[in-house]
């Protein structure tokens, strides 16, 4: 039994943290966009209701398409067994890490943008890990006996698909499609840079209410009516997350796959082949466009109203590791106390400390931009910045370290302090260092965050703390085919610096990336 | 001198300990011995300070011990299945009370190695706690117990996990060990024999309450009630 002082010590600054950056701005959301609008005016707004329609239509056909065209390579790597399997699988993840900005402007640089494809495309490839890992990693554990004894009893290969896989997957392919839809509908980067003027997603559309036409009622009406949506959406999917395939059907991963013979090893490498190329040309046409159109040089040249690009590096850096800082000691605080199990803030926390996660960044962004100029106008300070970051990647470092701190054995901990440890001490000696590698884990997640959130920084970036992303994004505003060189070289940069995090990360990792 | 006065403790609806009194005198060794889920092993996380108390108190040489957290408290306590720290090696775990109370390196360093010996594990400083037998395992954590030498060692199930012809040997080891030191210790223990060996003094409980203190002879001559002659065979 942890003393209750100790507990709520640790929880004092994550409770602070949450309740002044996230709750705080909820609540001035909520009460502008009740007292200052009317529900009739928003409805009456034709542009609003082609918004809701677009965003919801354009979800769901990300979500069709990304199951479509991610279940051959899903059927390949979790059925066969293969040289280059796990190359292949590991591949796949890569589109998944890329900061949206970066995911825009390489299909951009495919000469896509200002149209409805680009951005279903660009959906699409983001998310195509999405259904590999959640509908693979149930597909390589079914067993193999189970349709075997549906063809002994006279199923043909299709029917035995139709009438005894694809049921027993159900649940993960829901869970994949719940997923999907959930980040598309809440789509900013890829949107705003791809869709023009003309195609808009809420998120996007709260964005140019409140920063472009400055009618902040109105996207605070929005947010709302995101943040009730998204909640519905999250309900339901931890709903779905109940209902499991039947351990029945489940064999160790090794035992299902098989090597592919005749016909079928040609449909297995069709499909590899045919997707990875998919997902590796438009990183690589944005890198060799980048280098051909004299990008990277243009990086040190001034730009007559953004300045250097190249400066924006070193913003992003000193943000990334700022926010990494705070996100991990706050993470840890949280960790803490939620893997004190019995007592009641444990609870809260647990579900609380999510929160950011399930919110969309524009609305932390707007939430900031109105609300936190009291007690004192942080928005002046440099800190606002790596604070919305630490708040988006709080979730990361939590979820990381509450596993293994509550591995612990509370004996351990007791035994510790029958030695004469404070509960302090305690932490120091006992928590921390089982935890240290997954709280590295966790800052890793939480640096890669920061270095890529845009949707947030977007609201609350000043002209001294212009982040890589949105430096990005500018360029591409500015006329010139240079500007557009310059963003992609710093695309590629972005992309460059969180492959090598993910990397560097994915050597301390003992566990699995688990659920998304 | 411990005293438990009166002590209760509650989960919810159910009175873990119910209004349990024990004296234990320097020096002297007590064993509570009773059937599982009897609350011996709640009472003496009472005393360790690791459960709250709805009622009574637990003093030592007088002083209430109330508002004394547990690390202030300078008892030791043996846990059932000895929760010996993964992350640290066999030297690291015995050593972690001596660095706790402050002491320097050189102090530190030989009384680990003067502890381990009285164990019978000299020379396993640098070995890691998880490929240890289960023997071993629980000499460690004896040994990590001792060393900062506590005015009150616990000892709850130490035997528990172990083999037969393991525990007899263990427990007259141990016995033997705390006898020479003169420690005063409380032995928690569902085993009426090594009840009998260990202890000077036999405390009985049943149901959250302390039945009847005495010799085990006594106890065995002279049961209290039905069921402790009957608990007693």
């Amino acid at each position: 039994m942890t003393p209750r002082r100790a507990i709520w010590a640790a929880a004092a600054l994550p409770l602070l943290f949450i309740g002044y950056l996230f709750l705080y701005p909820l609540i001035r959301i909520l009460w502008l966009g009740i007292s200052e609008l009317e529900l009739a005016d928003l409805l009456a707004e034709r542009r609003i209701a082609r918004v809701a329609w677009f965003t919801l239509w354009q979800a769901a056909a990300s979500t069709g398409l990304t199951l479509l065209l991610a279940a051959p390579l899903t059927w390949a790597v979790s059925r066969y067994e293969f040289p280059g399997r796990r190359l292949a699988q590991a591949l796949v993840i890569v589109p998944f890490v890329l900061p949206t900005v970066v995911v825009g402007t390489a299909f951009a640089a495919l000469g896509w943008r200002d149209s409805v494809w680009a951005i279903l495309a660009a959906h699409v490839f983001y998310n195509v890990a999405v259904v590999v890992r959640t509908v693979g990693g149930m597909w390589a554990r079914l067993d193999r006996k189970v349709e075997e004894a549906a063809a002994t009893l006279g199923a043909s290969p299709w029917r035995v698909f139709r009438t005894v896989t694809l049921p027993i997957l159900r649940p993960a392919i829901i869970a994949a499609a719940s997923i999907v839809f959930l980040f598309t509908f809440t789509s900013f980067g890829t949107v705003l840079i791809l869709g023009g003027f003309r195609y808009s997603t809420i998120e996007v559309e709260i964005y140019r209410q409140a920063v472009t036409l400055f009618d902040l009622p109105m996207a605070a009406a929005l947010s709302i009516g995101q943040m009730v949506a998204v909640t519905t959406l999250l309900a339901v999917y931890a709903r779905r997350q109940e209902r499991t395939a039947s351990p029945l059907v489940l064999a160790p991963e090794a035992s299902t796959r098989r090597r592919p013979e005749g016909r079928t090893a040609w449909a297995v490498a069709v499909s590899v082949v045919a997707t990875l190329t998919a997902l590796f040309v438009p990183p690589a046409v944005l890198v060799y466009r980048a280098a051909a159109d004299g990008g990277f040089r243009r990086l040190f040249v001034d730009e007559p109203v953004l300045g250097r690009p190249l400066d924006a590096v070193p913003t992003s850096l000193s943000f990334a590791v700022a926010a990494t800082a705070v996100a991990v000691v706050v993470g840890m605080c949280a960790a803490y106390v939620i893997s004190r199990r019995g007592s009641r803030l444990s609870q809260v926390f647990d579900v609380v400390l999510m929160l950011p996660l399930g919110t969309s960044a524009v609305t932390i962004g707007f939430g900031f931009l109105i609300a936190l100029d009291w007690p004192i106008d942080l928005r002046a300070t440099v800190a606002l910045v790596p604070l919305a970051h630490a708040l988006v990647a709080v979730p990361f470092v939590v979820r990381a370290t509450v596993p293994l701190m509550r591995s612990i054995h509370p004996s351990v901990r007791e035994a510790a302090a029958m030695l004469g440890a404070s509960p302090g001490r305690v932490f120091r000696y006992i928590d921390l260092p089982i935890v240290a590698r997954a709280a590295l884990v966790g800052a890793g997640f939480a640096f890669v965050v920061s270095l890529g959130e845009f949707g947030a920084t977007a609201f609350i970036a000043r002209p001294n703390t212009v982040t890589i992303p949105v430096m990005i994004f500018r360029l591409l505003g500015r006329p010139g085919l240079g500007n557009f060189a310059a963003a992609m070289a710093l695309a590629t940069v972005l992309g460059a610096v969180t492959a090598a995090a993910i990397m560097i990360m994915d050597r301390f990792r003992s566990t699995d990336l688990g659920t998304f | 001198m411990l005293t438990v006065d009166a002590v209760t403790v509650r989960f919810g609806e159910l009175r873990a300990v119910d209004g349990a009194s024990l004296e234990v005198g320097d020096g002297e060794r007590v064993a509570i011995l009773g059937p599982s889920g009897s609350g011996k092993s709640t009472l003496l996380r009472a005393i360790a300070g690791l459960e709250k108390l709805e009622n009574g108190r637990i003093l030592w040489d007088g002083v209430d011990l109330a508002g004394v957290p547990p690390h202030e408290r300078r008892f030791g306590f043996m846990f059932q299945g000895y929760a010996l720290f993964p992350h640290m090696t066999v030297g690291e775990n015995v050593a972690f009370g001596l660095r706790m109370q402050g002491r320097d390196a050189a102090e530190i360093r030989s009384r680990v190695a003067q502890v381990l010996e009285w164990v019978g594990l000299a020379g396993f400083d640098h070995r890691t706690v998880d490929n240890l037998s289960g023997g071993e395992q629980q000499r460690v954590a004896l040994a990590r117990t001792l060393a900062p030498d506590p005015r009150l060692v616990m000892l709850d199930e130490p035997l528990g996990a172990l083999d037969r012809a393991l525990r007899e040997r263990l427990i007259v080891e141990m016995t033997d060990l705390l006898a020479r030191a003169g420690t005063t210790a409380l032995y928690v223990t569902h085993d009426h024999d090594e009840a009998a060996f260990f202890a000077h003094r036999v405390a009985l409980m049943r149901q959250g309450r302390i039945v009847q203190i005495g010799k085990m002879e006594e106890l065995r001559r002279n049961p209290a009630d039905d069921w402790v002659a009957d608990f007693l065979g």
